[in-house]
C-alpha cells in the first residue's frame, strides 16, 4: 500500500533563500507525524507547499496517489488535505458557528446540514457555547481550536497543524494535545504536527521529522531523536538531549 | 514615424508633471494606504491658487508655487486631523464616504466662490515662451512644457531624497510597513499620517500650479486627474516612488500616442488598457517589490 | 431586522407616494423613486463590497449594460422591457464573468483600480459606438399605451400617474431583490463571500476557490445594477453613454451602503433612505433661489458626509438601535 501523502524531493526557493531543499517525507493513514526544527527551518514553508498555499520550485507531492504539486488550496483541500495556520485565520467578523460552516460547505451546499455538522465539531472540540461569538473576540487558545474545528468540517483525511499549541498556557496546552489525541482515535486522521515545544511533540508523534536549513536531517521514532547528535546539535541544544 | 517620436516625446513632457500629480497619491495612498477621492481637488485648489495669486498680486504664477505649498500642506494637514483621523477607526470604506464628502465640499465651494467659468493664467513666463520649441533631429519640443517639466522634476527628486534618505522618511517608510513596530521605536503614527497628508496636498497642489499654465482652472477640473494619478500609483507598484516616476512617463506617453491614432475620448481608455494588461501579467504592479 | 420595524417599514414604502400623489407633489414621488432605486443598487453593491469585501468602483458598467440592452430590444425588435429586463440582466452577467475572472487575480487596491479601469474604457466606448448611437443616445420609441395591461406590460405610462407607476415598478423588483440575496446571504454563497472578505488564504484553505466566488459575487452585483438600469431606461426614455455611465451611479449606492452599515443587507436601504431625500431636499431649497447654480446645496452635503464619516465611520447601523428601542418601548409600559 503507497502512503497517504509522499513528498519527493520537494524544494522551494525564495529569491536566494531555499526554504526547503529536496525534502522528502512520507505520512501512512492514521499517523501521527512530527516536524519539528529550529526557526526558518522550512516548517511552514512545507506545510504550505502541501496544501497549495505556495507551489514546489522543485520535486512532487502527491496524495492518496493523485499529484498535487501544482494544485490550487482550494482543491487540495477538497481531495482530503486540511491545515492551520501558525499566525490564526480566523474569520474574525463572523461567528464561531458560521466559521465553522464555512468548513462544513465544502462537503455539502444545504446549510442545514453545514450548520448540524458544525455544532457537532463545536461540541467535539470543546466550543460548545461560544456559538454566537465573533471569531476576533477569542482568546487565542480558542481561535486556535476553532481552526482546527473549521479544518476537520472539511472531512480531511490528513491535518497538518502549524503550531497549534504555541503561545497557549500550560493549561490550554494539555487541552489540546488532549484534542489531537481524540482526533486521532475517534476520526482516524493522519496527522502532522509542527511543534516547538519538545515535551509536547515527543509523547504525540508517532514518527518525527526533522528540518533544519530546509533539509531533512533526521527522521525516526521520537527516542532515537533525541539521541541523535546532528538533531541534538542542530536544534534540542544541550539542555534536552544530556538528560536522557 | 516622427509623428509617433513626436508624441513619445510630448507624452515624456508631459509625465513628468503627472509624476507630480500622482506622487502625492503615492505617499498617501501607496505609503500610508490611505483613500483619497478628493486627490484632483486638491490640485484644483492649487490652480485656483495659482490663477488667483497672478490676477490679483498680478505675478508670475511659478511664483505662486512656494505659498501654495505651504498653505496647501496646512489644507492636508487639517483634512487629516478633522476627518482621516477619525474615520480611519472605521472600515476601509468609511475613507472613500468622507472622502466622496470631501469631494463634493471642495469641488463646490470652488464652484461657490469662483463660479464655473473657465479661469486662464495670462502673462506669465510659461505663456510668454508659448509657441517658442527647442528643435532637436526633427523634433520639436515645446519650451514652456519643458520648463514645467523640469521643474517638476526637480520637486520629484527632492521628494524622493525626502522619503528615501532622510531620517524622517525613513520614519515614514517605517509607519507604512508597520504601525505597531513603529510605535515602539517612538515614532508616532499620527503624526507621520498628519505629514503625509500635508505633503500629499503640497505636491499636487503644486502640480495644479504648474499645470495652470497650460489648462484652464474651473472647479471640475480635478476628477480626470484623480483617476490618472489612481493608475500611475497602482502601475508604479503602490508606493514605489521611483516606480511612480516611470508609471507617469509611461502613462504620458501612452496618452500622447493613442491620441496619434485615435479619437481624444480614448486616451484614457488605453491608459487604464495598459493598466490591465500589466496589472494581469505582473499582478504586483510594473516597478512594485513583493 | 426585527419583524415589526420590517412591517412598519414596509407599509410606509407601499403607502407613502399615494397621498403625495393625491396632493399633487409628484416631484416627491420621483424622489421616492430615486430613494429606492439607490437603496436596490446599494444592497447590490453590498454583495461584492460588503459581503465579498471587494473595492469595486465600476458596477455603473453593468447598470449601463442593462439599460442598453434593453433599449436596443426595445428599439430593434419591440421587445417588452420585462423580457429586456431578463436580457439585460443576463447580458450584464455574462459580461462581468468574462471581465472580471481575469482581474480576481488582482487583490486589494489593484483589483479596484480594475474595475474603475473597466469604467473608463467603457466610456468612449459607449461614446462612439455606433450600434448604440454613440453619445447621440438611444431613444425609446414612443407610443401611448392601448390599456391599462398594455401599459404594465409595456412599462408606459400616462402622463401625471408615470411617477407613482414607476415607483411601484422599481418597489416590485426592489422587494425581489432583497427577497433573493437575503437567501443568497443566508446560503452557502453568504457564508464563502464573507470568509473570502476576512482571510481569503484561510477560505481558500478550507476549499473555497475565491475567484469563482468573487466573480459570482460581482456578477451578482451587475445583475442588480443591469436590472435597475433597465428600469431607469424606461423611465428616461432615453439612454445616453454620460448618463447610465455616470459615476455616481456607482458612488451613491457605495456611500448609502457605508452611511447605513456595510456588510448588513439593510445597511444600503437605511441610507438611501437618508442620503437621497437630504440631497434632493438641498438642492430644492439651497440650490434654488439668488444662489441658484453656486453648489451651496452640494457644500452642506458634502459637509454632512464628512460628519457622518468622522462620527460614525462603521455606519449609522453601528449605533444601539436595539438598546435604544428596548428602553423606549420600556419606558412606554
Ligand atoms: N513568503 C516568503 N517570502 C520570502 N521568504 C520567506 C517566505 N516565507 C518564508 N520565508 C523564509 O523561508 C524560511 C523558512 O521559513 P518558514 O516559515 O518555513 O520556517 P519555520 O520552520 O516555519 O519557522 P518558525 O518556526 O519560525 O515558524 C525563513 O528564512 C523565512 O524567512
Ligand atoms: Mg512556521
Amino acid at each position: 500500500m503507497t502512503a497517504l501523502l509522499e513528498v519527493d524531493g520537494c524544494t522551494k526557493r525564495f529569491g536566494g533563500l531555499v526554504a526547503n531543499h529536496d525534502v522528502t517525507l512520507a505520512i501512512e493513514p492514521g499517523e501521527i507525524v512530527g516536524l519539528i526544527g529550529p526557526n526558518g527551518a522550512g516548517k511552514t514553508t512545507l506545510f504550505n507547499c502541501i496544501s497549495g498555499r505556495l507551489h514546489a520550485d522543485e520535486g512532487r507531492i502527491r496524495f492518496a496517489g493523485a499529484d498535487i504539486t501544482r494544485l490550487g488550496a482550494d482543491r487540495i483541500c477538497h481531495l482530503g488535505v486540511a491545515r492551520t495556520w501558525q499566525i490564526v485565520r480566523a474569520f474574525g467578523r463572523m461567528t464561531v458557528l458560521d466559521n465553522v460552516m464555512c468548513g462544513a460547505f465544502g462537503r455539502t451546499n444545504r446549510t442545514s446540514e453545514a450548520r448540524v455538522r458544525a455544532r457537532r465539531l463545536l461540541d467535539f472540540t470543546g466550543l460548545a457555547g461560544h456559538e454566537p461569538v465573533l471569531a476576533a473576540n477569542l482568546t487565542l487558545a480558542d481561535k486556535k481550536r476553532l481552526e482546527i474545528a473549521r479544518a476537520l468540517a472539511t472531512q480531511p483525511r490528513l491535518l497538518l497543524l502549524d503550531e497549534a499549541m504555541s503561545g497557549l498556557t500550560p493549561l490550554e496546552t494539555a487541552a489540546a494535545v488532549d484534542l489531537v489525541r481524540r482526533i486521532h482515535a475517534e476520526l482516524g486522521l493522519a496527522i502532522c504536527v509542527v511543534e516547538h515545544v519538545m515535551e509536547v511533540v515527543m509523547p504525540l508523534s508517532h514518527r518525527v521529522v526533522v528540518l533544519d536549513h530546509g533539509e531533512k536531517i533526521a527522521e525516526g521514532e521520537p527516542r532515537d531523536i533525541v539521541r541523535n547528535e546532528l538533531v541534538i546539535r542542530a536544534y534540542l541544544g544541550d539542555r534536552y538531549g544530556a538528560g536522557r | 514615424m516622427t509623428l509617433v517620436l513626436q508624441a513619445v516625446v510630448n507624452g515624456l513632457e508631459m509625465g513628468l508633471v503627472y509624476a507630480l500629480v500622482a506622487v502625492g497619491l503615492a505617499i498617501i495612498w501607496g505609503l500610508m494606504e490611505m483613500i483619497n477621492f478628493a486627490h484632483g481637488e486638491l490640485l484644483m485648489l492649487g490652480m485656483f491658487g495659482a490663477w488667483w495669486f497672478s490676477t490679483t498680486l498680478h505675478l508670475d504664477p511659478l511664483l505662486a508655487i512656494p505659498p501654495v505649498a505651504l498653505v496647501m500642506f496646512g489644507v492636508g494637514r487639517l483634512i487629516y486631523t478633522l476627518l482621516m483621523r477619525r474615520v480611519q477607526r472605521g472600515e476601509t470604506f468609511a475613507q472613500i464616504f468622507a472622502t466622496i464628502g470631501l469631494f463634493f465640499f471642495l469641488q463646490n465651494s470652488a464652484v461657490a466662490a469662483f463660479t464655473s467659468d473657465y479661469r486662464f493664467v495670462e502673462g506669465g513666463l510659461l505663456s510668454r515662451l508659448s509657441g517658442i520649441n527647442l528643435h532637436l533631429a526633427g523634433l520639436s519640443v515645446g519650451l514652456p512644457l519643458l520648463i514645467a517639466g523640469a521643474l517638476a522634476l526637480v520637486l520629484f527628486l527632492a521628494l524622493y531624497l525626502l522619503v528615501e534618505r532622510t531620517e524622517f522618511g525613513l520614519a515614514l517608510q517605517a509607519t507604512s510597513e508597520d504601525r505597531e513596530a513603529a510605535m515602539l521605536v517612538g515614532i508616532r503614527p499620527q503624526r507621520m499620517f498628519a505629514v503625509a497628508w500635508g505633503l500629499g496636498a503640497a505636491l499636487v497642489a503644486v502640480a495644479g500650479a504648474i499645470l495652470a499654465n497650460f489648462f484652464a482652472a474651473y472647479p471640475q477640473v480635478g476628477f480626470p486627474f484623480t483617476v490618472l494619478a489612481y493608475a500611475i500609483v497602482a502601475l508604479g507598484g503602490f508606493g514605489s516612488i521611483l516606480g511612480t516616476l516611470l508609471a507617469a512617463l509611461l502613462v504620458g506617453v501612452v496618452q500622447s500616442v493613442t491620441v496619434v491614432y485615435l479619437p481624444p475620448a480614448f486616451k484614457d481608455a488605453f491608459v487604464f488598457a495598459s493598466y490591465l494588461l500589466i496589472g494581469l501579467l505582473r499582478p504586483q504592479g510594473l516597478f512594485g517589490k513583493f | 431586522m426585527p419583524a415589526l420595524a420590517l412591517a412598519a417599514a414596509a407599509l410606509i414604502a407601499l403607502a407613502l407616494p399615494i397621498p403625495l400623489q393625491v396632493a399633487g407633489y409628484s416631484y416627491f414621488v420621483t424622489v421616492a423613486f430615486l430613494v429606492i432605486l439607490n437603496a436596490m443598487l446599494g444592497v447590490g453593491w453590498n454583495v461584492i463590497g460588503g459581503w465579498a469585501g471587494q473595492f469595486d468602483f465600476g458596477p455603473n458598467v453593468f447598470f449601463a449594460v442593462g439599460a442598453y440592452v434593453a433599449a436596443l430590444l426595445a428599439v430593434h425588435l419591440a421587445l417588452s422591457p420585462w423580457l429586456g429586463l431578463v436580457a439585460g440582466v443576463g447580458a450584464a452577467v455574462v459580461i462581468c464573468a468574462v471581465l472580471t475572472w481575469p482581474i480576481t487575480q488582482l487583490r486589494g487596491h489593484y483589483f479596484a483600480i480594475a474595475t474603475v479601469a473597466i469604467w473608463m474604457i467603457a466610456q468612449p466606448i459607449g461614446a462612439t459606438w455606433e450600434l448604440i448611437n454613440g453619445s447621440r443616445g438611444l431613444f425609446l420609441p414612443l407610443r401611448p399605451a392601448t390599456g391599462p395591461l398594455d401599459a404594465v406590460v409595456s412599462l408606459r405610462f400616462p402622463g401625471r400617474s408615470k411617477a407613482l407607476a414607476f415607483y411601484y415598478v422599481i418597489l416590485v423588483l426592489f422587494a425581489v431583490t432583497l427577497v433573493l440575496l437575503r437567501m443568497v446571504d443566508r446560503s452557502k454563497l453568504g457564508f464563502y463571500f464573507r470568509a473570502i472578505r476576512d482571510d481569503q488564504e484561510g477560505a481558500e484553505g478550507i476549499g473555497i476557490d475565491s475567484r469563482l466566488y468573487k466573480v459570482i459575487a460581482r456578477s451578482i452585483t451587475a445583475a442588480v445594477f443591469a436590472a435597475a438600469g433597465v428600469v431607469y431606461a424606461f423611465w428616461a426614455l432615453a439612454v445616453f453613454p454620460e448618463q447610465v455611465l455616470d459615476l455616481n451611479w456607482s458612488t451613491f449606492p457605495m456611500m448609502a451602503t457605508v452611511v447605513g452599515g456595510i456588510g448588513s443587507l439593510w445597511g444600503p436601504v437605511v441610507g438611501a433612505v437618508l442620503l437621497i431625500p437630504i440631497s434632493q431636499l438641498m438642492g430644492a431649497t439651497l440650490g434654488a433661489g439668488p444662489l441658484a447654480g453656486r453648489g451651496i446645496d452640494l457644500v452642506v452635503y458634502g459637509v454632512i458626509i464628512m460628519l457622518v464619516a468622522a462620527l460614525r465611520p462603521n455606519g449609522l447601523l453601528s449605533l444601539p438601535w436595539r438598546a435604544w428601542g428596548r428602553r423606549l418601548v420600556g419606558r412606554r409600559r
